[in-house]
Formats: C-alpha cells, structure tokens, sequence
C-alpha cells in the first residue's frame, strides 16, 4: 500500500489587461459588447492582432449583439467545482449579431432538450458587474438580455483571476523507505556501486543515472561540518513566514558522505556562522515528524524530521577543504 | 553505395523506446526516464557518455512541481556538465530542438525525451489554465467539453458521424489490444455497442476520449556519419516542421487544421506515406487531421492504438514519433508520418516525414 501525498498549489494574478481587452471589460460593465474590426470582419471577443495574419488591428470597436446563434454546443450534465454554474448547463459557440467569428461562453438553458445549433439566444447580465467576461452570468434562450437596468460604464484596466490546483501523488518505493527511516530518526543514503557516492532519499545516482536499490542502502552520520551558507534579508511576500534575517547553509556530512542544502543553524546568531564549523543535527521529537515535505519529485529532503543543525563546540575544519562542496 | 542519397550531416531516429502508459506510475519521473533511456540506448550499443546533446519535454503544470525538468536531467547523468536544453512541450518539440541543434554540425548522437505524470492532478483543473486568461479561463471550460464544441461541428457539417468516431475508436481499442503498451487495451469494439453508451458530454462519448496516462518516451537521434554503423536502415527525417494557430479555439475553423497542413507541406508532403501516427487524443480530431492531412484510405493510421488509448501527456507526441520510426527500423517500410499537436483543439502541430532506404 502506496503513502498518497497531497499538495495545493494556487495562483492569485492580478493581471493588467492591455488597451483592447480593458475596452471590452469596461463596455461589459456597461451591458454593451464590442468586437474590433479587421478587414471585413468583426472579431469578437475583440483582439490586438488578426488572429491569422498577426497584424496590429486599428483599434475600430463595433457594437454586436447583445443576442446570437448557436453555432455549437456540448451539456454538462454534471457540473464540477471549476464550473460557473452549480447546474446542468451547455458550453456553447455562439455567433453575435454582426459578429464574424465565434464567442465561447455558457448557456443556461435549464435542460438538455432546450439546446440546439441555430437557437437564438441572449446574455443574462451579472447584477453588479466587476469587468470580467463573466459578467454575462450566462446565455439564456431567446432574444432579450436579462439583468438589472444598465448603469455606467467603469474603466477597468486589470482582472483579478484566481487558480488553484490539487496535486495527489503516491510516494515511490526509495521515497518510502526513506520517511520510514527518518521517521526512526536515522538518515539513510542510497551509495552508487560505480562513483561511491552517497544520495538522500533518492532511487538513483544523479551523476552515473544508475537505479539505486534498497541493497545500495546504508544508515548515514547526522553530524558534520558547514561548508557553505548565506544570510537572507527577509521581504514579504505571500508566504513568506521569516521577518529577521535568517541563514541557510550547506551541511558535509562526516566522512565527507552528502552535502545536504537549504539548512537551518540553530542555537547561535546568524553573523556567528562560518564555514568549517563543526555541527549536529537536532531531531524533531519522534511525535512531531511529519513526511508532508517528502514527494515523488524532487531528490530527498530532511524538512520534517531536521529541525537544523546545532554546532557542537568542536574546533572548525579549515575552510579551504570545503571549496568544492559548497552545494 | 553510390546510389546513396544521403549526405553526412543528414539526420535519422536509429532507437526508441517508452513505457507502457498507466493510470498511475509509482517509480519517479526521473526513474520513469532512466529506464527509456537506458534502453533506447542499449538498442543500439550507446553509452550515455556518447551522447552529445540531449532536449527534454515536459510540464511543471502536470507534474505539480516547479523546476521538475531539473531533477528529471538526472537521467541523462549531468556530471562532469553536459550540453542539453527542455522544452516546456510535448517530447516531439524536443526532438524538433535536438534535430536542430545537429543541424550545427558538432553533434552527431542527440536525445530527445518526453515524460509526464498526468494521474497526479485532474485535467478540468489544470487545462483552463492553458486557455486565454481573460476570456476563456474564468468559464472552467475542461478539455472534453472543448472537443465536444469541435465533434459537434463537425457532424453538423457533414464531416463526420457519431457512427464513425465509434468505428475510429473501436478500431483504436482492436490495434492497442495488440501494443502492450497502450492502456485501453480490453474495452467494447462492437461498433453498435459503442454508440449504444451514454454521452459524457455531448456528442461525445467515453469511447471518444483518451485515459488520463502517466508515461516516458525517448528517441535517440545520428547524423549519417554515426547512423549507418548504429542500425542496418536508419529511419531518416526527410523532414520537420511545426506551426502553430491562434491561441482562442473560437476563433478558429475547429473542422479543419491549417497548421497541420502546412507543417506537412514544409515538412515534404505526404505522397507515398503508408503509415500515419497521429496525435489525435479525441476520435473527432482524428478526423480533422486525416482530412487537413488529405490521407487516403491505403494509409494506415494509428496502428499503435494511438493516443485515444494511451496519452502520457508531455510523452504523447514523441511516441507517435517513435511508433512511426519503429514502421522503418522495424517492420520494412518506406515512409512513415508522425504528427503531435500541442494546445486546446489542435492550436500547435509537428508533422515529421521520416524515410528508409532500400
């Protein structure tokens, strides 16, 4: 039975909409929809450039519809969370009045056998519009717009768009070996039978691209010796949980095994840290360790089980032995 | 060998190999690659070290992770530093920077590799965010509603019928049946049945759309000067060529392909063709290629299975590669066509026209 890991990743963009799309939000808010003439056509929704030839378009707007013909449609029969409506809805090409292409939207049409290619429909307005193309809520059948009396248009010059996507993955055979043994507090390496190198949590050698197995397992030291680190002055951003600068360093393990990256030295002020100081791991108590952070993708991480690396009092190493394990 | 029309500084697929495509793959992509790699090049006796530049493909969206070509060039072995590129596409975009990085002339063995995971995130969540940002993505439209919009079209211009996108996917399920390595591999190819099942959105039906897939593929490329010593009949790139259509599906003409068609006539045409793998993941769209393409009926299309019964995105496309080199290297043909598309509805399409020589 595999681990699953889950993971959430989420996007707000606050996009800038340029001089043409910012034109057609705006003219939304207002209950108007405009396209942009290029040559004998009107593109709707409106863009910069011809879409087949790529020529910057003059910036012409016309008014179309509000009404139009399906030129296409599909139902969705069960709608998902990303869906704009909570009920059974068709997606639909529709066709403007004095439009010459197509404009993708929804279609409220409350059930199946309502829908068909050459209806006539028209927008349903959003009740206090905000200048994103979902301020028509949808189309619905027939010839008149619905919505609440037209007010004045807004300038809307950017859109808010937020996205956020779940990732479910199950942990590989090496990767879960390997939070079972951190989990126990032991670090364990996987060593390359042709270089002799030592990996982390990691199904292969990254220098010779060998499989590395569970017989190319052995239990490493959790103490060893900083041979790189940097100090950074935290900035905010969404995220971002650091207010004071803070180090992350790079750690040899002893033998001159694996140089573990990204890590915490704890228990001293960050301008007391230097290269060659001798230091320990110190463990997360065995209740608190979580494999949240170990994924199938990346190499293999200690964020979870290593709170960081405390230094034991031992005299330093000399710096210059470290040039070439900086990472 | 006077009658020889190859040059030197002529390119060909000498190997290829990819996993079987599966619902859901439990070693690492990284690990997934490692293993094509090592038999694409074992094929043909290569050591990684012979390798002068590899490309990657791939998509952090589908793989859930940033910079996830980065381990991924793991498999190529990156130490001591190596020349090698990615592509945020499908494998077959790869091969296509490979191709022309040889073209430089100081390369004579290039890989190009493909892979994804697509069985970690649901594709109505991520593919909007492949769409226009302003007009499209905010109405969630998923991908098999959007190929739904295109299928409906074309039956209601006379290009197809639901009974023939029944025919193209049992015909689809009959070849993978025969390809270990394509995932629907047992289900219904009774035509009648088929038309007999419940739409998931219409008119299109389960049968009409690809599993969601993980997979790796690899294509080992030489110049002439390495090619004759590496395989008896190299599978030689008469030609490549992609192209690529306006970003918002509504504003094209969603029966016809431009692009492809024009890749195919940069790419040398597709006179004296026997055997097309297309990258048609949707059974509709398979009929928009054949049609763009003007294939006839004495070519055979898809004899893989194709990608309505396998599609490890990101891998797609260079397996159709591969799968139509294999016609050459491996079963005596003469001239073979692989197509990949990239983008909703078919925006973005390769056409590589590859040839043996008797």
């Amino acid at each position: 039975m595999s681990t699953q890991t889950s993971s959430t990743i989420q996007f707000p963009y606050k996009r800038t909409l340029g001089p043409v799309i910012s034109r057609f939000f705006s003219e939304l808010t207002a209950q108007r929809i405009v396209g942009i003439r290029s040559g004998d056509r009107v593109i709707v929704p409106p863009m910069e450039y011809d879409p087949e030839t790529g020529e910057e378009l003059a910036r012409e707007f016309v008014e179309v519809g509000p009404a139009g013909t399906v030129v296409s449609w599909t139902w969705v029969a069960e709608p998902g969370k990303h869906h704009p409506l909570d009920r059974p809805f068709a997606y639909a090409l529709i066709k403007l009045d004095g439009a010459d292409t197509n404009l993708l939207h929804v279609l409220d049409a409350g059930s199946e056998d309502a829908v068909s290619t050459g209806m006539r429909v028209a927008p349903r307005w959003r009740d206090e519009p905000v200048g994103r193309i979902d301020d028509i809520v949808a189309f619905v059948p027939g010839e008149t717009a619905e919505g609440p009396a037209a007010g004045e248009a807004q300038d809307v010059q950017t859109m808010d768009f937020f996205s956020t996507i779940t990732y479910t993955d199950v942990l590989s055979p090496t990767a879960e070996r390997y939070a079972a043994s951190m989990r126990a507090g032991v670090l364990k390496g996987q060593r390359c039978p042709q270089c002799n190198r030592v990996f982390l949590g990691r199904g292969y050698c990254s220098v010779d691209a060998i499989i590395l197995g569970e017989e190319h397992e052995e239990a490493l030291p959790d103490f060893g010796v900083v041979s790189n680190y940097t100090i950074v002055t935290p900035t905010p951003y969404p995220g971002q949980k650091e207010t004071e600068p803070f180090a992350r360093a790079s750690v040899v393990l002893d033998g001159d095994e694996m140089v573990i990256a990204q890590q915490q030295i704890i228990g001293i002020p960050v301008s007391e840290i230097r290269v060659g100081m001798r230091v320990k791991a110190q463990w997360f108590p065995e209740a608190e360790r979580d494999a949240a952070e170990i994924t199938s993708k990346g190499w293999g991480t200690v964020a979870g089980f290593i709170e960081g690396w405390l230094h034991t009092g031992e005299p330093d190493e000399p710096a210059e032995q470290y040039l070439n394990r900086v990472f | 060998m006077s009658n020889d029309p190859r040059s030197d500084t002529d390119i060909a697929v000498v190997s290829t190999a990819y996993l079987p495509a599966v619902r859901r793959e439990h070693i690492t992509e990284t690990e997934m690659l490692i293993a094509v790699v090592d038999e694409a090049l074992g094929k043909v006796g290569l050591k990684r070290s012979d390798v002068g530049f590899s490309c990657q493909g791939s998509c952090d969206y589908i793989s859930g992770g940033t910079f996830s070509f980065v381990p991924n060039l793991d498999a190529m072995g990156a130490w001591p530093p190596i020349h090698e590129s990615h592509v945020e596409m499908d494998g077959a975009w790869a091969m296509y920077e490979a191709f022309v990085r040889m073209k430089h002339g100081d390369v004579e063995i290039a890989v190009a590799l493909g892979s994804g995971k697509s069985s970690t995130g649901d594709p109505a969540e991520i593919y909007p965010l492949e769409l226009d940002p302003y007009y499209l993505a905010p109405l969630g439209p998923d991908p098999v509603s959007l190929a739904a919009l295109q299928a409906r079209q074309l039956i209601d211009s006379g290009k197809t019928t639901e009974r023939e996108l029944a025919e193209i996917a049992a015909r689809s399920r009959r070849d993978a049946a025969n390809n270990p390595k394509q995932q629907v591999r047992s289900a219904e190819t009774d035509v009648d049945k088929i038309l007999a099942e419940p739409y998931v959105r219409t008119p299109l039906r389960k049968s009409d759309l690809p599993p969601i897939s993980d997979g790796a593929s690899v294509v080992v490329l030489a110049t002439r000067r390495r090619a004759l010593d590496l395989v008896a009949r190299p599978a030689w790139i008469a030609g490549i060529d992609h192209r690529s259509e306006v970003h918002n599906p509504a504003l094209r003409d969603l029966t016809d392909s431009a692009s492809t068609r024009t890749a195919a006539e940069r790419a040398g045409g597709i006179a004296g063709v026997e055997v097309a793998e297309l990258m048609a993941p949707f059974t509709s769209q398979e009929v928009v290629l054949r049609r763009a393409l003007g294939l006839g009926d004495d070519v055979l299309v898809n004899p893989s299975g194709g990608a309505l019964t396998g599609n490890p995105l990101m891998a797609t496309g260079l397996v159709r590669v591969a799968e139509a080199a294999e016609q050459i290297l491996a079963h005596g043909r003469n001239r073979t066509l692989a197509h990949a598309t990239s983008g909703p509805l078919l925006q973005q399409n390769l056409v590589c026209i590859l040839e043996g020589d008797n």
